[in-house]
């Protein structure tokens, strides 16, 4: 009992020592840490200012990246860089592009980072190269649509499809474009109803702001938010503004919408990469090269097992009949579906396609006989 | 169909090629019943596609990036000059009508266009006396079809020369110039439009927008300075031609500087090398008599009403391309020299005092008396009389330190964006002060309360000698002037030398006791001296630069030169010597952390009090009648 009562008092002794011993340590440690740590701040700072007096008096200046940090050439590179990275262009008020180009491009196409296709780092995000005639209308797509709607396997018609948020991957609703020129055909102009104008008012700005922040380069949307909060829904300012409205939205049907067109799993989730192939990317990345010819067939095979063998033709969604895309179900106002499937265009396609040169005038002419 | 040219903004056709222009008109026609595809700007429809910017390839042959993307929005807001012209008014018609395009044929930016003015009269346009003027410039056909760029051509063959410079022109946002027209909209427009659309049909806004624009420079500073670097940056061309990197050194001057910080009013390339009033592609070199920036033309140049009028013949001996490292045995390059040594022989040594304290306290060595020294500075404290004593700063002395202390950030904070202009936050912190110009005057007055305030506290130490030289000691004799200045609180003395050597020594642990000091350690009367020095020269060279065209009156352009480097590198040794070690001692010192009471109160901290000025405390305490051995 008394051997017990002993060991206690001697183990709380022991536990108080190590505690106190402990907090010494601590009061000891912190100043010198502190030290330590200042001394090397200070350390730091006096060698960076020493580097930089001598290199002013001894380093011949170079151009700032400023001035010079501008892409040259067009090269392929540029596509996976941000624009960002560009020193140059960000500084400048009206940035330049590579002298051979001469026109203006206010922003790259932005890599998309949930399509695993280039992602990856095998395909380019323009990644259509071979058919002389029809791979920069190819790539014209690649900024809605994801590879995998065109080139991956699936017995689906029409198909099934999503978009994706091109900031999460995830599947969202129709980008506020389309819902936007929607919501300005379903207008009542008769309408007069003081709080349905009001309902409507808000909707379409809230609509044009979404719209605006989805798309690239799109001021004049942020301004016809301004006018939009100025006016009064109903007056006739407000109509005026409706019209200058339902005439602009229409122009930025250009591909950039925020988000793209997937295929979609069963679950909703759009598909953005073939499954479970990271590793035989990987080592078709470090070793593609040095493989036999048929090993890197065998391994292109297990990297793309979603793959069709041969990708839609254009008209098989360019169509105004039975397009494989479900244009409709997918949000597209009725007004661009017609854009879309245009006889003109199917017809230009059609003539492209085949092989022949297809000349604009006959572009022209077919649609003011209509 | 008129109503609806208007409605699409066609209301004055601008340019077109005459013998194009019917078939231009039907085909517009058609395409105003195609309304959905096709825009007013774009005649030909080529938006339809070119407006995708997924609208290229990578060629594999010439591994090249080919983008067949336009900007549409350049046409629909009439973004620039060329918002008016239809593709086909550059590009060859035959070739681009036909999908897909033929090889085009490069773009002959000289080619004659006929425009229509306001008056709807046509009238001939061409590029061509630009480049007649570039033919007889340094900038001639064939020096440009020779150039040899690091890594290759930067143009394709038959692409224009033109491209070097010019890009798609775009008009310059004329906020600048008229602040008012950041409110100015399409629906500003609609005013003028019920008559304009109508009964003299011009589109105002695209005439607004022109004319606004070229109130200013086409391009701002900064955009002017990547055009020239495209060749004058480029080592090859450099060498091709024997030329220095013209824009790296014009970036180390005042006026690349202000470029990088987002000034636009500044002086760019084009502002001394075109004479005024002369075609900007008329580009001499400097050996032509008729150049701008020939010796005979090149104060003029700099003294342009927009630039520095009034000036002296001599401000054009101020280098606008000064890089001092290449510029090596120049009178410049030896006093940057000079500066850099000082900075080395001042703030080397105190900093190394400051290391070598930090390494004491990771080594925990103590001072051994500090505990008796520290009990007799609380005793002293304790008395009323004593707290008194051991206050080392009074109120004006504070008052004077924060003033000093505001006014140095702010020049500061203004300053060091100028000097290092090419660093992202130099950037930052001119727009936190709302631009460079404000900035500069910031700094300007600034520096005007910092002297002021200097000036005063000269003249209050002149005073303070005066009033201890005229006043007879105990046994009746007046001290010598010499003896009365040495005897002043914070002049550094023999004995102060002798104490800082015995601190280093204590230090290196070549000596086992820590000086002690007095009211003023001299560490603290080094720094004050150092402002004395700082303010004094800072002062002078800022006054000359500020009033560069007043000084180019007295003194020549290289003395304005030398005026730049001295401001710039001692502002440069004070900015370190504060942020580096003052800061250590008032802030981050272990002994006054987190701040120096001294700051605030004027009060020291008794750890400090024992171990720096324990002879202050020793002589309180032995005028107080309190002994060590008391406590």
């Amino acid at each position: 009992m008394t051997k017990s009562k002993f060991s206690i008092h001697s183990l709380v002794d022991l536990v108080w020592r190590g505690l106190r011993g402990t907090a010494r340590m601590i009061r000891v440690a912190i100043p010198r840490l502190y030290g330590l740590a200042l001394l090397l701040f200070i350390c730091w700072l006096t060698f960076l200012s020493i580097r930089y007096l001598v290199r002013s008096l001894l380093v011949p200046t170079q151009t700032p990246e400023q001035i010079v940090g501008i892409p040259r050439r067009m090269e392929p590179e540029l596509l996976a860089t941000e624009r960002a990275d560009w020193k140059a262009i960000t500084a400048a008020e009206t940035p330049r592009v590579p002298p051979a180009h001469y026109h203006r491009v206010d922003s790259w196409i932005e890599p998309d980072r949930f399509n695993d296709c280039s992602r990856s780092g095998c395909h380019g995000p323009l990644p259509h190269s071979k058919n002389k005639a029809v791979r920069a209308f190819l790539n014209m797509h690649a900024t809605s649509i994801h590879c995998g709607v065109c080139h991956m396997a699936t017995d689906d018609h029409p198909l099934k499809m999503t978009w994706y948020d091109l900031d999460t991957g995830a599947a969202q609703a129709p980008p506020a474009i389309l819902r936007l020129c929607q919501r300005l055909t379903e207008i009542n102009r008769e309408d007069t109803e003081a709080s349905a104008l009001k309902e409507q008012h808000r909707e379409l700005v809230a609509l044009i702001q979404r719209t605006s922040k989805d798309l690239p380069n799109a001021s004049a949307l942020e301004q016809l938010v301004e006018h939009f909060e100025a006016v009064r829904p109903g007056s006739k300012a407000y109509q005026r503004l409706l019209d200058e409205t339902q005439t602009i939205i229409p122009r930025y049907f250009r591909g950039e919408y925020g988000a793209k067109l997937a295929l979609k799993a069963e679950d909703g989730v759009p598909i953005l990469a073939h499954p479970d192939t990271s590793d035989d990317v990987a080592k078709f990345l470090a070793q593609g090269d040095d493989l036999a010819p048929e090993q890197r067939d065998q391994l292109l095979e297990k990297i793309h097992p979603l793959r069709r063998d041969s990708a839609y033709r254009c008209t098989e969604c360019h169509s105004a009949d039975a397009s494989l895309v479900p244009l409709s179900q997918l949000g597209y106002p009725t007004a661009r579906i017609d854009a879309l499937s245009d006889p003109i265009v199917f017809e230009m396609i059609e003539n492209i396609d085949a092989g022949r040169p297809f000349e604009m005038p006959q572009f022209i002419t077919p649609k003011s006989d209509n | 169909m008129r109503n609806g040219l208007v409605a699409y903004g066609f209301r004055n056709m601008a340019s077109r090629r005459i013998r194009e222009r019917l078939a231009g008109r039907l085909i517009c026609v058609a395409i105003l019943a195609c309304a959905g595809f096709v825009y007013a700007d774009d005649p030909d429809n080529c938006l339809m596609c070119h407006q995708y910017r997924g609208l290229g390839r990578v060629d594999r042959e010439s591994d090249e990036f080919k983008l067949y993307f336009v900007d549409p929005e350049y046409g629909h807001h009439a973004k620039g000059p060329h918002a008016r012209l239809a593709c086909t008014d550059c590009h060859t018609a035959s070739e681009v009508s036909v999908v897909p395009h033929q090889p085009t044929t490069p773009v002959n930016c000289t080619q004659t266009c006929h425009l229509s003015d306001p008056g709807g009269l046509e009238r001939i346009f061409s590029h061509e006396s630009a480049a007649r003027s570039l033919d007889d410039s340094a900038h001639s056909s064939k020096v440009l079809n020779d150039l040899n760029f690091t890594g290759g051509p930067l143009l394709h063959d038959g692409q224009s020369n033109c491209l070097y410079c010019h890009d798609e022109p775009m008009f310059r946002d004329p906020i600048a110039v008229i602040p008012g027209m950041s409110h100015v909209n399409n629906r500003t427009f609609d005013r003028c439009d019920s008559c304009h659309s109508q009964t003299v049909p011009i589109d105002i806004r695209y005439y607004v927008n022109h004319i606004a624009s070229r109130l200013q420079p086409a391009r701002p500073s900064l955009d002017m300075a990547q055009v020239c670097a495209v060749c004058h940056s480029d080592p090859l061309i450099n060498e091709q031609h024997d030329m220095s990197d013209a824009v790296a050194s014009f970036v180390r001057s005042f006026h690349g500087k202000a470029a990088l910080l987002g000034d636009n009013s500044t002086a760019d390339c084009l502002s001394c090398h075109v004479m005024p009033g002369e075609n900007a592609h008329l580009m001499l070199g400097p050996e032509n008599p008729n150049s701008s920036v020939n010796v005979a033309h090149v104060a003029d140049s700099c003294r342009s009403v927009q630039c520095h009028p009034g000036a002296d013949l001599q401000i054009a001996s101020t280098a606008v391309h000064l890089d001092i490292p290449t510029a090596g045995g120049s009178a410049e390059f030896l006093l940057a020299a000079f500066f850099i040594i000082a900075t080395l022989l001042t703030f080397g040594p105190a900093a190394l005092l400051v290391l070598l304290d930090l390494v004491q306290i990771i080594i925990g060595r103590g001072h051994h008396d500090a505990d008796e020294e520290k009990a007799l500075a609380r005793r002293v404290l304790a008395t009323p009389e004593g707290r008194r004593r051991l206050t080392r700063f009074t109120v004006k002395q504070r008052i004077e330190h924060w003033l000093l202390a505001i006014s140095f950030t702010l020049l500061v904070l203004t300053g060091f964006p100028m000097k290092f202009a090419d660093r992202d936050w130099a950037s930052a912190l001119i727009n936190m002060f709302g631009g460079l110009s404000l900035a500069r005057h910031i700094h300007h007055w600034s520096g005007v309360v910092l002297i002021v305030g200097f000036a005063q506290h000269v003249v209050v130490v002149l005073l303070d000698f005066w009033r201890k030289w005229r006043t007879p000691r105990a046994d009746g004799t007046r001290p010598g002037a010499w003896q009365t200045w040495n005897d002043m609180p914070m002049w550094i003395t023999v004995e102060d030398a002798k104490k800082t050597l015995h601190l280093l020594l204590y230090l290196l642990f070549l000596k086992k006791d820590r000086p002690t000091f007095g009211r003023f350690s001299p560490t603290e009367k080094f720094e004050y001296l150092g402002v004395f020095w700082g303010t004094v020269l800072l002062g002078i060279t800022g006054i000359l630069l500020w009033g560069m065209q007043l000084s180019s009156q007295f003194f020549s352009g290289r003395a304005l030169n030398l005026a730049t480097i001295a401001h710039t590198y001692e502002a440069f040794l004070a900015v370190i010597h504060v942020g580096i070690l003052h800061i250590y001692n008032v802030v981050f010192a272990p002994k006054v952390f987190p701040l120096s009471r001294a700051t605030l109160s004027g009060e020291t901290p008794v750890d400090k009090l024992a171990e720096e000025h324990s002879e202050l405390v020793d002589e309180v305490a032995s005028e107080l009648g309190i002994t060590k051995a008391a406590t």
